[in-house]
């Protein structure tokens, strides 16, 4: 198939998605994982955000990971479960997109973009059902073809549904998931209409929320200037909100809680 | 018919002279470090010519567009293989040309019973620093040749002599922004042009000839400018320009009109 970077790196002698061999069974607690990432319809586009976290079951690995990953100029991928399959998954994709509108001169659809992350996540069924290499991404993306941001998440099986207002995955989503059904049903505001700085606002308090209830969540440390990633995707393209908008609006608005 | 060395050596002569024919209706191509990175110039007929290989590298070419094509995604394969397996930092213009491009067109060009390669092209990697732009050329016989600066195509090394006299000409234009490079890549296009469309050593066409020439071209055919945009955000910094942005840089050859077309 003409434009199939894994085909190329296939005659290279690279395989996507290695089936572990035998052996003594692997502790997935001993396995780092990424945990909560969202991703929410705006008034411009998509916003998507996770929080710094990767654990090993009680061990905070590292608290500084960026699990919110660009793959071209309109779509991200945010990551939650091992980082080590995630990070690779978001390179042959980021190659895999760059490589198609090199070679055949025009940008991959979003419904090929998501094929191709399909196609990833099912070559990587013997690596999830081993609980080592299990990812449940989201992707979100703007569709010029539509004008509209688009979100889509999948099991780790690579089962693809489309969110259609929000998405959230990882061991924080459930309390995410169950605010972001609050306020999209009964909220003062549509979600979809939110601008960017009040999208902003409300992520943040998501993902302060997530950390109240799940211990894997990274919350926000202002003290080390630790703050989630927030990028904004549209039809410009992706732009990161940077760490001292984030500090300000944390300042002015999570902060000033009312108990 | 070729045991003897100097049938072989004969034979080789006549592909020479073969292939050099091909070229002469073929657009010449002009590329030349800038301020904001590197600029691609040429004239298009029908198909593109500038094509944008890695994050930092650009692909123009003359000649047969099947064999371009050839050339074209040998660089593709072996750039994305190598910028996934290493890194993109480990992608760089005179690798590609070494171990991809340059054994590939010798072999064709040297395996008798087979047709050459009719295709030259031109490499550009753009830097942070314009001293560190990287330009390589490679033509049907497998020689390349590494430049900084600037560097052209054309269908002769007579011609392409005459491009780039033309070209430095215009002074250095490591600090010049995009509406000077612009056109005196253009005036370096048209001498190109001209010249190999004589069937002799060119001398080189009057400023005059190569005016009236550009006001031909604007007028009749498509420009195809890209860029290579050192301050482009994101990784890919190859962006092909619409012709809304050449419009004022065509004034002097289109008239005030230029921008309305």
């Amino acid at each position: 198939m003409r434009g199939d970077f894994l085909n190329v790196l296939k005659e290279h002698g690279y395989a996507w998605g290695p089936v572990v061999g035998d052996g003594p069974p692997v502790d997935p607690g001993t396995i780092a994982h990424g945990t909560t990432v969202l991703a929410m319809k705006y008034r411009d586009g998509v916003l998507v955000a996770g929080d710094r976290r990767a654990t090993a079951g009680n061990l905070v690995m590292h608290d500084r990971t960026d699990k919110v990953l660009d793959l071209d100029r309109h779509s991200v991928l945010a990551i939650a479960g091992v980082p080590a399959t995630a990070f690779e998954m978001a390179r042959v994709l980021d190659h895999s997109f760059k490589y198609y509108r090199r070679s055949q001169l025009q940008e991959l659809s979003l419904d090929g973009k998501l094929r191709a992350l399909s196609t990833l996540l099912r070559n990587n069924v013997p690596m999830a059902v081993q609980g080592i290499g299990a990812v449940a991404p989201i992707f979100a993306g703007y569709d010029l073809a539509t004008g509209s941001g688009k979100i889509f998440f999948y099991d780790i099986l690579g089962a693809e549904f489309e969110g259609v207002e929000y998405a959230a995955s990882g061991s924080g989503s459930p309390t995410i998931r169950g605010v972001m059904y609050y306020l999209h049903r009964w909220g003062p505001q549509v979600i979809a209409q939110l601008d960017a700085t009040d999208a902003t606002v409300l992520v943040l308090r998501l993902l302060e929320s997530a950390a109240e209830f799940d211990s894997a969540t990274g919350g926000i440390k202002k003290g080390d200037d630790l703050y989630p990633v927030v990028k904004l995707v549209t039809s410009e393209g992706i732009a990161p909100v940077p760490a001292e908008h984030l500090q300000r609006l944390y300042a002015e608005h999570v902060e000033n809680r009312r108990v | 018919m070729f045991e003897e060395p100097y049938r072989w050596t004969e034979a080789v002569g006549n592909r020479r002279a073969y292939v050099d024919a091909q070229f002469a209706q073929g657009s010449p191509v002009v590329a030349v470090s800038y301020r904001g990175g590197i600029l691609l110039a040429t004239v298009q007929r029908g198909i593109p010519k500038l094509y944008e290989i890695y994050d930092r590298i650009a692909l123009a070419g003359m000649g047969h567009p099947a064999d371009l094509e050839t050339l074209r995604a040998t660089a593709l394969d072996m750039a994305h293989v190598e910028g996934f397996s290493r890194s993109p930092s480990d992608v760089t213009v005179m690798r590609l040309v070494k171990y991809a491009l340059a054994p590939v067109v010798k072999r064709a060009y040297e395996e008798l019973f087979r047709a050459p390669l009719v295709a030259k092209v031109l490499l550009a990697q753009v830097s942070q620093q314009g001293s560190q732009d990287v330009f390589v050329t490679l033509d049907y016989d497998g020689v390349f040749d590494q430049s900084g600066g600037r560097a052209v195509l054309g269908a002769t090394p007579a011609v392409a002599d005459a491009m780039l006299k033309r070209l430095d000409r215009a002074g250095s234009m490591a600090d010049a922004p995009l509406d000077v490079a612009l056109p005196a890549a253009l005036r370096a296009w048209a001498v190109g042009d001209l010249a190999q469309r004589e069937d002799r050593e060119p001398d080189p066409p009057t400023d005059d000839a190569v005016e009236a020439h550009l006001k031909t071209i604007c007028a009749e055919r498509g420009l195809e400018v890209a860029l290579l945009d050192r301050e482009a955000a994101g990784v890919s910094k190859y962006r092909p320009l619409k012709s809304a942005e050449i419009a004022d840089v065509l004034v002097p050859w289109l008239g005030p009109d230029a921008a309305a077309r």
